[in-house]
């Protein structure tokens, strides 16, 4: 499972094929920004803010989630020009991302259990928290997938197309990481 | 279970992913801007440098001349022609008359005005020194601005 998991991750093996004839905006963005057009940045960062935030919210506590989607923009920024693949923004950042969140739990282990301090005292806000935890404790693959759906309200096509993943490979952890978070809530399928 | 609803939330709402998006929306991404670190601005370090130097080169060529004036050997010279040998000269030099140098004596405003341009010299520095910091500090401010949203 951990292999498969592995796999479904691998955005690089599993590049999404993008539209026919049809240039990815990001393309014409990192070109801009490449040439000197610091706007076009921001209009990539407003493009894949949500995305870096969800994956970030899969793995770190919440109250450094803001800070590291920032400082993974900058660091995005100064390094743009090792991009290769143009098109290939969305997968790199999102691998950026989570090599960031990987980091985070290395450099600073006394930081990250400390997120039921952290809850909001309202009773949403808490039971938010609550869920957040327990889709946490699915599966890498399935808690990213599940944060991007649930969470920042990206549909399957959607993430399948940031993330560079196939559309099967994250229609699979939708279903998979669904099935597991009804089962951890008490949820009786085909409520 | 509405796999398509999951999916692309096409079809018939689930209400149990329904209930959760309304609950998880609250952790949602909320747009804020990018503060990306401010073009470096390399002509105030640049315009620092240049105070300096033309504060060090004024102050050190006005230092010079003060003390080049008030260095001058103030001993007395001695304008007898010192002792020497006896040599039989063409009557051209022989005839000459011995040349007369005015003495000079240390004059005590040269040391008074040599402090002055000390103090102006290190005045000079003090200011450029401030320029430097504050070029400095400028440098440091992105990552001031990109840790602003924390305060509020």
């Amino acid at each position: 499972m951990a292999t498969a998991n592995m796999l479904l991750l691998n955005p690089l093996a599993n590049a999404a094929p993008e539209p026919a004839n049809e240039t990815p905006i990001e393309v014409e963005l990192v070109r801009a920004v490449l040439e000197g057009d610091r706007d076009g940045f921001s209009k990539l960062y407003s493009l894949y803010a949500p995305l870096v935030h969800g994956i970030l919210l899969a793995r770190v506590p919440r109250a450094e989630v803001d800070d590291l989607v920032q400082d993974i923009f900058l660091h995005a920024f100064k390094k743009l020009h090792t991009l290769r693949d143009k098109a290939a923004f969305g997968p790199w950042i999102a691998m950026i991302a989570r090599n960031r969140a990987v980091d985070f739990h290395r450099r600073s282990r006394e930081t990250v259990e400390i997120t039921d301090e952290l809850r909001g005292s309202d009773k949403q806000e808490a039971r938010a928290a609550e869920i957040l935890e327990l889709i946490r404790s699915l599966p890498d693959a399935y808690r990213e997938t599940l944060v991007l759906r649930l969470v920042e309200g990206m549909t399957g096509p959607e993430i399948a197309v940031r993330t560079g993943l196939t559309a099967a490979s994250v229609r699979v952890n939708l279903h998979r990481g669904m099935k597991l978070l009804r089962e951890k809530l008490g949820f009786t399928e085909g409520l | 279970m509405n796999d398509d609803y999951l999916w692309d939330k096409s079809g018939e709402p689930d209400p149990q992913i329904q209930e959760l998006e309304s609950i998880l929306g609250s952790l949602r991404y909320q747009p804020r801007p990018l503060q990306l670190a401010p073009r470096r601005n390399y002509l105030a370090p640049l315009a620092s440098a240049a105070t300096i130097a033309v504060a060090l080169l004024a102050g050190g060529v006005l230092l010079l001349s003060q003390n080049g004036e008030a260095s001058i050997p103030s001993v007395a010279i001695d304008t007898t022609p010192p002792a020497r040998p006896k040599v039989d000269l063409p009557l051209s030099f022989a005839s000459q008359p011995p040349i007369k140098r005015k003495p000079t004596l240390p004059a005590r405003h040269d040391n008074r005005e040599a402090i002055a341009a000390k103090q102006q010299l290190m005045f000079a520095l003090r200011i450029a020194s401030e320029k430097l910091n504050t070029a400095y500090r400028r440098t440091q401010t992105p990552s001031q601005i990109k840790n602003q949203h924390k305060a509020g």
